[in-house]
């Protein structure tokens, strides 16, 4: 299975990320192998939700909302695959390099 | 720009326990983002339809409607669509499908409904059993179920769902590509949906607390549908951005096609909200239907009838000025093409009336005189003041409204009568022709199911959740918040953990969701022929084909929507009446009673209401003291003041005041003094509204109804407002008149009541009333075995005491089934009297009902069946406890209770059983003990299986005391839920004389202000909402001789709210407050449990001697 997630720095210019640091170095995404979201289980985080959704305040849920990227990106030609993801609610990059196939 | 997007898969609230938004907020969102159409296709129904129609006719978006259905299997569901035209089609289908065997699509059902299957358009989405072919890989089994319902429909699609779901299964862009890959394979049409169910994503925990309810388990990842929240109503940007994903993923440039497919899809099936919808529409009976052959004869039908009711009912210049109006309603009817309707309602009335069933109009259609003629109604309109207008006028295109009373006991004999009327019996039949069902009612959540709905789904326990939703007043479900902070009893619970308030949150979000279908519990709608092409039938919990529409919708398609209710009131006279004919051998037609009796007023005046029609409640007893009624006119103000809208606005202390002479009547304009002199100035009914309008401004009456109807709005009012001062000053009004006819006008038109309406509920007070009055035992008798009112039995019992009536205990020989009315010599007390008050004149003259016995009934016995009662019954007369034993087949525990109530004392002569060795009830026990040893098992007792050879056990005194009185009382509320053979509150008399406590009779006396104490037993607890919003609670004590009302305001709550909801006796202090000439109540000051207070006061006596 993949490592824990690490926060990142991703160039996203249209939403979409192209390039991002990973451990100092800079990579270039040659291309999204695929692309998902996931959310749920806001059930399980009612005695420690204090993570709101800052842009409904309404709402008390914290519903785990992301998007997520599986990238072809290289740093000088070193090509390694990548899960880039997006926490939507707090807009924190995340990263896992990840060898799993498709 | 881009080009507006179609959504041909939206689930709304409709889908029950799945979709999260109400049509109209989908409706309102796709107008938001420019959309012209829009398909509402909820799960297995289509109940949201009209709503979303006029949504969408109010938004000005194209309705689209399908349903999204289960099809050859539970898990694979389609969605089907109406092409534009054949709407009926879909509707026949759908009602085809819920009619049938199976309850899901199949093809058997598809081949049998082909000629309308044929017209539907089918989507194959990601829940299809083609998608899942695909998502196995397997093509060939997909293009075989393609082609296999190639024939069946008008034509099939392939629905590209992709919520972008992680992996390749449904709702993943991957399976959406490969479904558009392989439809143009095979050259199908693809095209795209969201198949959303939520309004925005913020909504997804709200789709999964409904996925738990559903489901019937707690919320978990295996149970809720949704992996991410991508199946909301999204923006044409949004749809396009999928398009182009799904379709480059498949391998093509963009996703152009797709999106024009949709589009394409999306105009096939565009319906019109008049002609397909129906919106609008009128369909009545045809004139076959009511006995004529085309429409001329429905006319001449009608003026038939009419005639001839008119020679019946009137005489001299009243029937001149009859005929005349006569015309004149006959003219609107006609103008409107109503006759069936009026000929189609008074058949049902005549069916009830065959039957020999009590029914009554009730209603504004109490306000035409056809209605009068035909018989719906029984109130003559004319000396009333009633307009035809306020019910129904040409400038009015919808069908009027009206509902009939009947006897509750045999409202569905009436039904069953309407059906075989009006309904085609094979209802699974593809072209069934009936013209009538049942009516279907949506059921929203509310507080209480909210939470606990939301509850169960968070796994909160059971108890906690249970004591939170009993407490809940029946209130919205967003209000609960708020309703918490105000219930003192609910403060123990702890309400603020982040647990509770994500469920009270979650709960509010739920607020007025639709939960499930149910039957309307009165409407009937009947239409022409097409019935199942205005609408989709299923059949209802009952067993009725019900109309999947409520019955707004089902009004707003012109069907014709009947109320039938059941009224126990209707019920309750209509035993008395048998009861009357059957003891003194009166028949008495109560339809023709003279609605002048001084005698009935003075019982109304005397505010001893109990069970009489509308006038019972402790509310209406304090207002029937202050009006002092005298006349069936006095008697529809009284009704009309009882409502919410008088008692907010005040209306009721001037009316007052200037009838108690205190207040000069106010008087506008001489022209307005003839329409409110029975009102004493005082504008109460629409009727007035509309005449005042009417002569201020010299239109006709029907005009100035639909003004009075434009009062009901701000906007409204306002154009009303800019047309009357200029109409009404140009008629020579002067200014200062009109505008204070204007104040009045504005002020009391939102809560005028229709006075039709409130002579038609006059009608069975005053009937009920006169019955009280002049047949006592035999109206209470009838409210015994009906209970029609809000009062428990035992306070009705009471009732027949205050007026010396007898109360026979039940007899194993005697008592039947219900409440029987006897002869008796038996010696009773006085029955109650007036107090002679100088201030209303002369004394009431009230009844006295004493040579009247009421016989206990059977069907009262606690745990007693039907089955068991017409054993007993059939078996009559029984020598002995062990010949009813062998023969009744009354259950041990039947026999056991029957013994303790004394049904078999006058059997065994136990009247003299307090003398030394008399056999008593114990013996009795006793005695069917050894009855049951000796048959060996208990199954066999009764059963008729005594052993043979074997002589029954002998009867004989043990030695044993006898119940004493209390013990009596306390079996005979154990077995009966009544206090029998005395008032509960005798075991207390010596206490409350001891303390001064005031019996609810001598409670006039006393003067205002005073400080007393009452005790009594609760018959009624109610928090009514008031003006102030502050919440009073209504406390209604009896204590034999009649009620204590007390009054609790919050200062008392917080000591006593908890004591009032939980216990049944009490000691009360209150201060006397005066409300009139007869009313009476108390504000409390105070509240204690009776038995407790009794309890020390009792160990007190114990020990003074002692101590002393």
């Amino acid at each position: 299975m993949s490592t824990a997630p690490l926060p990142i720095r991703v160039l996203a210019p249209e939403g979409e990320p192209t390039e991002f640091l990973y451990k100092g170095r800079r990579f270039h995404i040659h291309a999204i192998v695929s692309r998902w979201r996931e959310s749920g289980g806001w059930w399980n985080r009612i005695d420690d939700g204090n993570r709101h959704d800052p842009a409904n305040e309404f709402s008390i849920f914290d519903d785990g909302a992301r998007a997520i990227w599986r990238v072809e990106a290289a740093p000088e030609g070193a090509m390694t695959t990548f899960e880039i993801e997006r926490d939507e609610i707090t807009g924190t990059w995340l990263i896992r390099p990840t060898s799993r196939p498709l | 720009m881009s080009t507006p997007f179609t959504h041909l898969h939206t689930a709304s609230g409709y889908s029950f326990k799945y979709g999260t938004a109400l049509p109209s907020a989908l409706v309102q969102r796709a107008a938001e983002f420019g959309m012209h159409s829009l398909a509402l296709t909820d799960r297995d129904g289509m109940a949201g339809a009209i709503r979303f129609a006029q949504s969408c006719e109010a938004h000005g978006i194209n309705p689209i409607l399908g349903v999204n259905l289960s099809f050859l299997h539970k898990k694979y569901r389609v969605t089907l669509l109406a092409q534009s035209g054949h709407l009926a089609s879909l509707y026949r289908l759908l009602s085809g499908i819920n009619l049938g065997e199976e309850n899901i699509l199949t093809f058997p059902l598809l081949q049998r409904f082909a000629e309308h299957a044929s017209k539907v358009l089918v989507l194959h989405g990601p829940d299809s059993q083609l998608a899942n072919a695909l998502a196995h890989r397997r093509t060939d089994e997909a293009l075989s179920i393609y082609n296999s319902t190639r024939e069946l429909f008008a034509d099939q699609a392939l629905e590209i769902v992709s919520h972008q779901v992680r992996g390749d299964g449904p709702l993943s862009t991957p399976l959406a590509a490969r479904m558009l890959g392989f439809a143009r394979d095979h050259g199908l049409p693809a095209l795209l949906t969201n198949a959303a169910r939520m309004l925005d994503r913020s909504d997804g925990p709200v789709a999964d607390v409904l996925d738990a309810t559903r489901n019937l388990v707690p919320l978990h990842h295996r149970h809720t549908e949704r992996r991410n929240s991508e199946g909301y109503f999204k923006d044409s940007p949004s749809m396009q951005r999928i398009a182009d994903e799904v379709a480059r993923a498949a391998g093509e440039r963009n996703g152009r096609t797709l999106l024009a497919t949709t589009e394409q899809w999306g105009q096939r099936t565009v319906l019109s909200v008049r002609r397909d919808i129906g919106i609008g529409e009128i369909h009545l009976p045809e004139p076959a239907m009511v006995g004529a052959k085309d429409r001329p004869e429905l006319i001449q039908l009608l003026r038939d009838r009419c005639e001839s009711g008119l020679q019946r009912r009137y005489t001299g210049a009243l029937s001149v000025q009859a005929a005349e109006r006569l015309e004149d309603e006959l003219a609107t009817v006609r103008t409107l093409g109503y006759e069936s309707y009026f000929l189609a309602v008074a058949d049902v009335t005549t069916m009830a009336r065959d039957l020999d069933i009590r029914v009554s109009a009730r209603g504004s259609g109490a306000g035409s005189l056809i209605c009068y003629l035909l018989g719906i109604s029984g109130v003559e309109p004319m000396a009333y003041g009633l307009l035809m207008e306020r019910f129904c006028s040409t400038l009015r295109h919808e069908l009027p409204d009206i509902d009939i009373d009947v006897e509750s006991a045999r409202r569905l004999e009436i039904y069953d009568a309407v059906f075989n009327r009006y309904a085609d019996p094979d209802w699974s039949k593809p072209n069934n022709q009936s013209r009538c069902a049942t009516v279907a009612m949506v059921e929203t959540y509310r507080a209480r199911h909210a939470i606990r709905d939301v509850g169960a789904a968070l796994g909160i326990p059971p108890i906690e959740i249970d004591a939170i939703a009993k407490a809940l007043p029946h209130i919205r479900a967003r209000n609960i918040s708020k309703a918490l902070e105000n219930l003192p009893e609910l403060r123990s619970l702890n309400l603020t953990t982040p647990l509770m308030k994500t469920a009270i949150e979650l709960a509010g979000r739920l607020d007025g969701l639709p939960r499930h279908l149910s039957m309307h519990p009165c409407a009937v709608a009947l239409s022409d022929i097409g019935l199942l092409d205005h609408a989709p039938i299923l059949r209802n919990a009952s067993g009725y084909p019900m109309v999947a529409f409520d019955k707004d919708d089902v009004e707003a398609i012109g069907l014709l929507k009947l109320d039938i209710l059941g009224v126990r009131m209707q019920s309750a006279i209509s035993y008395a009446l048998s009861e009357i004919e059957r003891v003194d051998g009166d028949q008495v037609n109560i339809d023709e009673i003279p609605l002048d009796d001084k005698k009935t007023f003075d019982l109304i005046k005397s505010a001893r209401t109990l069970g009489i029609f509308q006038v019972e409640s402790p509310g209406q007893r304090e207002l029937v003291g202050k009006l002092a009624p005298n006349s069936f006119g006095d008697l529809i103000i009284d009704i009309s003041l009882f409502r919410p809208g008088p008692v907010k606005s005040d209306m009721i202390t001037p009316f007052l005041n200037s009838r108690q002479g205190l207040r000069k009547r106010s008087s506008i304009h001489r022209d307005l003094e003839p329409i409110l002199a029975e009102t004493e100035g005082v504008v109460v009914f629409h009727e007035q509204v509309i005449r005042i309008i009417a002569i201020m401004s010299g239109i006709t009456l029907a005009e100035a109804d639909e003004k009075r109807r434009d009062l009901g709005t701000i906007d409204g009012q306002q154009a009303v407002c800019d047309w009357f001062y200029p109409a009404s000053l140009a008629r020579g009004y002067e200014y200062s008149v009109v505008n204070e006819v204007w104040e009045v006008l504005r002020a009391f038109a939102s809560f005028g009541f229709c006075k039709a309406h409130a002579a038609a509920f006059a009608l069975p007070t005053y009937q009920s009333a006169w019955l009280k009055t002049h047949h006592t035992a035999a109206f209470i008798a009838g409210a015994l075995t009906h209970d029609p009112g809000m009062y428990p039995r035992r306070l009705i019992l009471d009732e027949a005491r205050q007026w010396g009536i007898a109360i026979a205990p039940v007899d194993i020989n005697i008592s039947d089934r219900s409440y029987r009315v006897e002869r008796t010599d038996l010696i009773t007390r006085a029955p109650y009297q007036a107090p002679d008050l100088p201030s209303t004149g002369a004394a009431l003259s009230l009844p006295d009902a004493r040579g009247y016995a009421i016989r206990m009934a059977l069907s009262d016995l606690n745990g007693i069946s039907d089955e068991e009662i017409s054993t007993i019954l059939a078996g009559r007369p029984y020598q002995d406890l062990s010949d009813f034993v062998r023969r009744s087949g009354a259950s041990r525990p039947v026999t056991e209770s029957l013994i303790v109530v004394g049904a078999f004392d006058t059997l065994h002569h136990l009247e003299n059983s307090g003398t030394a060795g008399a056999i008593n009830r114990r013996d009795l026990l006793l005695h069917l003990q050894d009855l049951e040893r000796l048959t060996g098992s208990r199954k066999n007792l009764g059963n008729g299986q005594m052993t043979l050879g074997l002589l029954p056990p002998a009867l004989s005194a043990s030695g044993l005391p006898d119940l004493t009185a209390s013990e009596r009382v306390r079996h005979e509320i154990d077995v009966m839920g009544m206090d029998i053979s005395s008032h509960m509150m005798e075991f207390y008399g010596e206490f409350l004389n001891e303390i001064g406590a005031i019996r609810s009779s001598e409670l006039i006396h006393q003067r205002a202000g005073a400080s007393v104490l009452v005790a009594g037993v609760k018959v009624a607890l109610q928090t009514p909402p008031v003006r102030s919003g502050r919440r009073v609670m209504f406390l209604t004590l009896d204590d034999g001789y009649g009620c204590n009302d007390a009054t609790f305001f919050e200062d008392v709550q917080n000591s006593c709210a908890d004591l009032l909801y939980r216990s049944w006796l009490f000691l009360v202090r209150g201060e006397v407050r005066r409300t009139g000439p007869r009313g009476i109540s108390l504000r409390a000051t105070g509240a204690w449990e009776l038995a407790i207070e009794h309890e020390k006061w009792r160990s007190l006596r114990v020990c003074e001697p002692l101590s002393g």
